[in-house]
């Protein structure tokens, strides 16, 4: 994937570059806002990482700018500010995701890399599947080596969601914020119970184990 | 020291001076109107009185003749007091009286005159050098009747009473008038010095505590007036302004203290991996480590800024109407499976429909952190044999205008003595200070009640802890 990250914090910037070179990206650079937005206007990009505080010209002007043009590249912002009004005020400039500094590289990652796949069509997907296991939408069904797997609702938006990000590494706080709608920070391991619970449910007893542990990043599920 | 300018400048002296003006204008008009009243009733009296006598006089001379209403005229004229009397011909000529001179046009013809005259002229008295004192002109009211005889009678009265009278009331508006504005200015400036003092004492309690001294209060009198009204409420927002420069440093305090023992430790582990006999191993579990306790100093970090908003009541987010319900279900179901995992057993009971205008990210927080509390009290219950199994009630119901939350649990609960201690930041109670956690969590919750105008309060469960979180519908 081709990367442009807008960033003034030139020790962050070089950490965040050479950290997605080394996971396959490609990435350009750019320290000032006026930069930053004439090289994404310059050139196609499959992700913008915009810092919200930027001399010469803020990142969330930018992406306003960005998206009156037409461009939708997907968008993910960076910013010390945490609180519920300022991620409101950066989603709705047209940012695709938001993460609060310091955060762990393995999270801006998954982020990233979902966010990129989320620009290519298909949202309305009635059905995922994943090597023999497939999730019917519509009927809230899920059926692996033609059995039925009987799930609780929450079991099953959780499993539509990790199918939905097949391949992609999904993390504890991109379920709580997807799976169920909350942005606080558990001190305990409950997602990994309900993580653990469902895997029970899917892998137990087949041959391949399609629900995965990254470590220290979070969950995948693929073939 | 209070100045006479500041005193001429109060309201109060301004109010005083309106309320002198209006007394005395009502003063005089009243009165004004009591004197010519009074006055007026003279006047009739007297007229009547000299009517009646010119009736008996006129009865006398048509029934005895001249010579007896001569008579008569001349007894009456001797009397002494304000009468008038004449008896005679219509140039002058006095058959009985006690009048040497009229002004013309008195004796020409019946009907009623006034007129002044000098009392020596007319009574015939001694000049007043002779007399040595004060000589008034006087003025008559007279009734000049013309008899059957072409004689005139005139009958009359000095109004001298009346004037004596009029003397009297003016003498005493003019004591009043001059009594009420010096008693009125004394008054009004007494008052206002009381005044001034009293806000003087304010204004130099601000000073004070400007100059540093947090704990100074306004002082307050016994009377219960609106000044105290307004010492009470000011010392009030002291109260709360103390309060929160004392959170304030308790912060930066705690900042102090309980972030740089982690910052420290993480310093000590990595130079300690970084010694040359460190192996790979060594190293590994160092870095891993140190991001760890990173990740829990930056926790803590959110948590303590979180706090300190909720605290200084600018939340983090808008309020909005929020189902408190809904969260309560969410965070119970997102913890039933890791409670159940631990041995224990989550009970929820949620009411429908609990809306009230509050920050969800904050009460979502708020109820996880009671949630996680509870069930770590609980859980560590279950090492012992013979104990009951841990029980983490969750529940969320409405009374009225207030919305409860309660978590309780069956944990080995908390001594009284440290209920109150344990909603204070970083304060981990004896038991638990081996655990994980910043102690923040129920600081948290205790600063969020208190920004959406509702309280927090730890009980006893028997056993274990009962929190509950009472929140208004409407703020």
């Amino acid at each position: 994937m081709k990367i442009l990250v807008i960033e003034d914090d030139s020790e962050a910037a070089k950490y965040l570059i050479q950290a997605l070179d080394e996971a396959g990206h490609v990435s350009h650079h750019a320290s000032d806002g006026e930069t930053g937005y004439a090289m994404a206007t310059g050139m196609d990009y499959d992700v913008l990482i915009v810092d919200r505080m930027l001399p010469r010209r803020d990142g969330l002007s930018i992406i306003e700018s960005l998206r009156a043009e037409g461009d939708h590249t997907p968008v993910l912002i960076l910013s010390a500010l945490g609180e519920v009004d300022d991620r409101v005020t950066g989603l709705r400039s047209g940012g695709d995701d938001y993460l609060t500094k310091p955060y762990a590289f393995s999270e801006l990652l998954a982020r990233v890399e979902v966010m990129a796949r989320r620009s290519s069509p298909s949202e309305a997907e009635t059905s995922y599947t994943v090597g023999d296991l497939s999730l019917d939408r519509l009927a809230r069904k899920v059926v692996r080596a033609e059995e039925e797997i009987i799930l609780q609702p929450r079991e099953f938006r959780l499993l539509e969601y990790l199918m939905k990000h097949s391949g992609q590494v999904v993390t504890r706080t991109m379920l709580l914020e997807n799976v169920w709608d909350y942005h606080f920070d558990p001190q305990t391991n409950v997602i990994d119970v309900h993580m653990s619970r469902l895997r029970a449910k899917v892998d137990r007893g087949q041959s391949v184990q399609l629900l995965q542990t990254i470590r220290g990043a979070g969950y995948m599920i693929r073939d | 020291m209070i100045k006479l300018r500041q005193i001429w400048r109060t309201t109060t002296v301004r109010l005083t001076a309106l309320f002198i003006l209006i007394f005395v204008v009502f003063s005089v008009v009243l009165l004004a109107y009591m004197a010519f009243q009074s006055s007026y009733a003279i006047q009739q009296q007297q007229t009547r009185d000299i009517d009646r006598e010119v009736s008996q006089l006129q009865q006398t001379d048509a029934n005895q003749g001249i010579r007896a209403l001569a008579f008569a005229v001349q007894r009456l004229a001797s009397r002494p007091g304000p009468g008038i009397y004449y008896l005679g011909t219509d140039v002058g000529q006095m058959v009985a009286g006690n009048v040497a001179n009229f002004p013309p046009g008195v004796l020409s013809a019946a009907g009623v005159y006034t007129f002044e005259y000098d009392r020596e002229r007319v009574f015939g008295e001694a000049p007043p050098q002779q007399r040595g004192q004060d000589v008034e002109d006087g003025q008559a009211l007279v009734r000049t009747v013309v008899l059957d005889s072409g004689f005139r009678l005139v009958v009359g009265r000095d109004i001298v009473e009346r004037r004596g009278f009029t003397a009297i009331i003016f003498g005493g508006l003019v004591f009043a008038v001059i009594g009420i504005v010096v008693l009125s200015v004394l008054a009004g400036g007494l008052t206002a010095m009381r005044v001034l003092r009293r806000i003087d004492s304010i204004s130099a309690t601000s000073q004070k505590i400007m100059s540093g001294n947090l704990s100074e209060r306004v002082p307050m009198t016994r009377r219960n007036d609106e000044f105290d009204a307004l010492a009470a409420s000011l010392n009030e927002m002291l109260d709360r302004i103390e309060q929160l420069m004392k959170g304030l440093k308790e912060v930066t305090d705690n900042v102090a203290h309980d972030l740089k023992t982690p910052l420290t430790r993480l310093r000590n582990r990595a130079e300690a991996a970084l010694r040359d006999d460190a192996g790979d191993e060594a190293r590994q579990q160092a870095l891993e480590t140190t991001i760890a306790e990173s990740d829990q100093l930056i926790r803590t970090f959110n948590a303590l800024l979180m706090i300190a908003r909720a605290e200084a009541g600018t939340p983090s987010g808008a309020f909005a109407d929020t189902d408190i319900g809904a969260i309560v279900r969410d965070v119970a179901e997102l913890y039933q499976p890791a409670a159940e995992e631990a041995g224990a057993e989550l009970i929820t009971e949620v009411e429908d429909t609990l809306t009230l205008r509050a920050n969800r990210e904050l009460l979502g927080q708020v109820v996880v952190n009671l949630l996680e509390n509870a069930l770590k009290y609980a859980i560590r219950s279950e090492s012992k044999k013979g104990e009951p199994e841990p029980i983490v009630n969750i529940s969320a119901c409405s009374s009225g205008d207030i919305i409860t939350v309660m978590v309780a649990d069956n944990g080995p609960g908390i001594p009284e003595s440290d209920r109150e201690r344990a909603m204070e930041r970083f304060v981990r109670l004896e038991k638990s200070r081996t655990e994980p956690g910043s102690g923040l969590g129920l600081a948290l919750v205790a600063a969020v009640a208190r920004l959406h105008k509702g309280t927090f309060t730890l009980e006893d469960n028997q056993p274990g802890v009962r929190a509950i979180l009472s929140l208004p519908r409407r703020t």
